[in-house]
């Protein structure tokens, strides 16, 4: 079936299974790479997209459902204000190990400062929005800091 | 003082990887690529009678199948030398001894067809036999054999009550030593088989290329080993193999050798002569794949009334699953580790590894040494206290520091402890969370109580060593000046995160006085680079960093050459090199006559222009040492007695890495270690049925990984550095990655000791297994 989505900006036209989900469609279809598969089961986080601007693990969700819908992924946010931010802080606190869930990373945390789940910016408030997220490299420290990292700025500049 | 080193730098590929640009395995496309899938044994051991592929093929599948494979026995790992590497592999076989193991693949133009075809293979098995899950009912009399024979070196050899390999070691007088002893503990301890959750399941792209030859991409820890085994496997010259180096989602150790996914892409694309990509589920790779070894351990130990260590007796029982990945040198390390970690008088040592019907184990970071520094740091903390010595001060009693011999890496791979700074984390890590007041268990009341552990550890930075030994650790480096004075790194080392190449890179850069940014880090093949043996064993930056600091010294002697024909000096030796913050690069000088100056890039472009030829050098390096990097967690936990969790409360971790050359990337390190070992500690299980299947469901909700949640917050977790120096590494640098780690479930066992007054022997320390041990206790 035909569905139409507004992927990154620009509204495409894709055929899907009915049992293809929006991971496959982003990854093997549309090639966007930055769509990592960790799991396939939604526990990972690692394949997090924004769907109508909200985070959901793209493993999980039937892509011919999605007609009309809006996606954004890590390498589209990544080039926004916040998420070129985000990108700035993960590097500057040493967040990036071996690098495969930090796209997830972004896109949960961009979400996270965008619905204001992330407001105060302490630890455990981080810590709770980025708990969907799995790494097993950097035991969260240099993550949750960079988080922090970020909300300071937007403090600094007075943004809400 | 340095330029560079220690000094903080973002990564060089941080951005690449947080924007998901970086491309790995999973995401390699070939035009006209095939999709690879396997058929995997539905039994835990059985035989095949036989394969019906007509169905698969008439779909339009390319089907391999064991006949379709060099029967040649193989071990995926080539880190042994040849005489010590036992063979009992095969890509596909006709007898399978674990659940999983790949007896079939198919190659298909997409995913969907694959599968059908994967569906459509008829395997018909002659016998189905009760898998032996146990490596004690392996071992009794009258277990069927899981191997018959194999081969070790280029010899077959028997294999007897299913026992893999086996080692055993004396030094001293072990019953004189337990005769003067005034106290002496016996204790039995249990590590489960555990997951390793790289977060990117393996894969593997093949690609025949018109010459004959052929490209592969996979996730692997060592690329010119994955060459060596193709090559071996296939038949194929190593000059016809080129594996590319790709990024790998993580390693600890689960790539540590050239996995089967890569064996049987190879297989797929040279039968069907297209590109093949074979990638694992999630699924398939947590419960077909590979897990970590299975250790029984007993251990005996004793120490005399004022506070020394007389002798230990250690046996250690490895459950290895069906084949060898490195069962034989992991009885040398466990040793390594045992005697290493103290001045045991006397030792006696009893290694075996044992064949089970279950998925083959592999490395986890810390190659055993975490779990024996867990079972040795318990044992010293109780002969401590039954000693009435605080366990701090027996330690630094006992330890092996500064001027012993070391070998960590096992009996073949000795070399004298330089540096060391556990004096120092241990002073600073007490002061820091509070030993002192610590508090005795007994007096401890409510529902939720805190405790302090310690836990104190090493491990090598690589496998070196002044003799050669039995195992194959050197590195290679090529470094080249660009015509504008960038330099080009090449080399075949995997990063797996840490930071090792940026670490290089700085390395380098120290040596040639220019910035970090101008030297690339070339993404390379085998083709293309000297061997290296793999990112593994802690070595990355103390053996690879220092290839890469003696290439960059090479270059710098040439650099100087030219100068001073530039600078008209009488030789070299009279000229300085500098970094010039203004120029952002290196600049030469006649020392005297500082106007007499000439920048790097300056003497890269003359030399272009006027034909002197290209600076470059091309290095491989053997360490002749193995030091050990220590490191000294201290931990603070709260015990809900209620609910049985185990919460961590403080972390001071200490690490002694010599020269820290990445600071924030290396305290990166012992978040992440941290964070591995807790999960050991309270949570890592792979568990199976009475049939051999993983009881594990197969899903990392079920396989519990800790969150952001479960572990410290920033504020919480307290890094140290000890200021030692390596007078053998690059710039006196050491390694750290599984140091980082191989302290943390013993400093978490004692902190949970010390909170409620009991001593686990059986990780992970599970509420369920807290709330029965304090129901018992009563």
């Amino acid at each position: 079936m035909r569905v139409r989505l507004r992927v990154n900006g620009s509204w495409v036209e894709v055929d899907v299974e009915p049992h293809e989900t929006l991971l496959n469609v982003l990854r093997d279809r549309l090639r966007i790479r930055s769509v990592k598969y960790g799991c396939g089961i939604g526990e990972c986080g690692s394949c997090t997209v924004l769907l109508n601007g909200r985070p959901v693990t793209s493993c999980l969700v039937l892509a011919a459902g999605l007609d009309g819908t809006s996606i954004e992924t890590a390498d589209y946010l990544a080039k926004t204000e916040l998420g070129t931010r985000i990108v700035n802080a993960l590097l500057l606190e040493g967040a990036i190990q071996c690098g495969y869930c930090i796209p997830g990373f972004l896109v949960t945390i961009y979400a996270a400062l965008k619905s204001g789940m992330i407001r105060r910016g302490d630890s455990t408030e981080i810590a709770r929005a980025i708990s969907g997220n799995i790494c097993r490299c950097t035991g969260y420290i240099n993550i949750v800091k960079a988080v922090r990292r970020v909300v300071a700025e937007l403090v600094a500049i007075g943004a809400d | 003082m340095y330029d560079f080193i220690g000094k903080t730098f973002p990564r060089h590929d941080g951005v690449a990887k947080a924007t998901g640009l970086v491309e790995f395995t999973f995401d390699i496309e070939i035009p006209d690529m095939l999709y690879g899938r396997i058929f995997k044994s539905p039994y835990a051991f059985a035989k095949v009678r036989r394969i019906d592929t007509s169905l698969a093929e008439s779909l339009g599948a390319v089907v391999l199948t064991p006949d379709s494979v060099p029967d040649r026995l193989f071990n995926p790992r080539l880190v042994s030398i040849e005489e010590d590497t036992f063979k009992d592999w095969r890509v596909l076989t006709y007898t399978p001894r674990y659940l999983g193991e790949p007896i079939a693949a198919v190659a298909a133009p997409s995913e969907d067809l694959a599968q059908r075809a994967l569906e459509a293979l008829k395997v018909e098995f002659e016998e189905v036999y009760e898998p032996i899950l146990d490596p004690f009912k392996a071992m009794a009399p009258g277990a069927r054999p899981i191997h018959e024979r194999i081969v070790r070196g280029r010899t077959w050899v028997e294999v007897r009550n299913n026992v893999a390999a086996e080692l055993r070691y004396s030094e001293g007088d072990v019953e004189l030593e337990e005769r003067r002893s005034d106290v002496v503990i016996e204790r039995r301890f249990h590590v489960p088989r555990r997951y390793h959750v790289q977060l990117e399941p393996k894969g593997a792209v093949c690609k025949p290329e018109p010459d004959g030859s052929i490209t592969v991409w996979t996730t692997t820890q060592t690329i010119h080993n994955t060459k060596i085994l193709i090559s071996q496997v296939y038949g194929i010259p190593m000059s016809r193999v080129n594996v590319k180096k790709v990024p790998i989602g993580g390693g600890f150790g689960s790539s540590i050798h050239t996995n089967l996914v890569t064996l049987i892409a190879v297989g797929l694309c040279l039968k069907s002569g297209r590109p093949v990509k074979l990638v694992l589920t999630r699924e398939e790779d947590m419960v077909h794949d590979h897990v970590s070894f299975e250790f029984y351990m007993r251990i005996r130990a004793g120490a005399t009334k004022d506070g020394t260590i007389t002798f230990g007796e250690f046996e250690n029982i490895l459950d290895i699953g069906a084949h060898q990945v490195q069962a034989y040198p992991l009885l040398g390390t466990a040793l390594g580790w045992f005697v290493s970690l103290y001045r045991w008088r006397a030792v006696r040592y009893y290694g075996r590894s044992v064949y089970t019907n279950k998925v083959p184990s592999c490395a986890i970071r810390g190659y055993g040494a975490p779990e024996v520094t867990w079972a040795v740091e318990t044992v010293v903390d109780e002969m401590a206290e039954e000693l009435g010595i605080d366990p701090l001060e027996f330690r630094l009693r006992n330890y092996r520091g500064r001027g012993e011999i070391f070998w960590g890496q096992g009996p073949t791979v000795k070399s004298v402890i330089r540096s060391d700074g556990v004096p120092e984390l241990i002073a600073r890590g007490s002061e820091l969370i509070g030993w002192r007041n610590r508090g005795d268990p007994r007096s401890k009341t409510g529902r939720y109580r805190r405790g302090i552990g310690v836990g104190r550890g090493f491990h090598t930075s690589g496998a070196g060593g002044p003799l050669s030994g039995a195992i194959i650790d050197y590195s290679g480096a090529i470094v080249k000046v660009n015509e504008d004075g960038t330099v080009d790194y090449i080399t075949a080392l995997q990063d797996h995160g840490g930071g090792t190449l940026d670490a290089h890179a700085k390395i380098i850069a120290e040596e040639l006085k220019i910035p970090p940014s101008k030297v690339r880090i070339v993404w390379s093949d085998t083709a293309t680079t000297v061997y290296d043996v793999c990112t593994h064993a802690s070595r990355g930056v103390y053996v690879g960093g220092e290839a890469a600091r003696r290439a960059a010294a090479e270059v710098r002697r040439k650099v100087l050459e030219y100068a001073a024909r530039i600078l008209d000096a009488v030789n070299p030796e009279a000229l300085r090199v500098e970094y010039d913050r203004e120029l952002d690069d290196a600049v030469i000088y006649v020392e005297g006559a500082p106007d007499r100056r000439v920048t790097l890039s300056e003497v890269a472009r003359i030399a272009w222009q006027r034909n002197w030829g290209s600076i470059s050098a091309s290095v491989s390096y053997r360490a002749t040492a193995a030091p050990p990097s220590f490191t000294v967690y201290f931990v603070e936990v709260e015990v809900d007695t209620e609910t049985g969790i185990v919460r961590p409360v403080r972390v001071v971790a200490g690490a002694d890495a010599g020269t820290v050359i990445n600071p924030e990337l290396a305290a990166g390190q012992l978040h992440g270690g941290f964070a591995m070992g807790w999960s050991w500690a309270v949570g890592d299980e792979v568990s199976y049925t009475e049939d051999g299947v993983p009881a594990h469901r197969l899903s990392v909700a079920d396989y519990k990984i800790p969150t952001a949640l479960d572990l410290p917050k920033p504020e919480e977790f307290v890094v140290l550095f000890a200021s030692t120096y390596e007078p053998t590494g690059p710039f006196g640098a050491k390694g750290l990655g599984e140091a980082a780690s191989n302290p943390v479930i013993a400093a978490v066992a004692n902190a949970i000791y010390n909170a409620i007054g009991i001593r686990f022997y059986e990780i992970p320390i599970t509420p369920e297994r807290v709330l029965e041990a304090l129901r018992e206790r009563g």
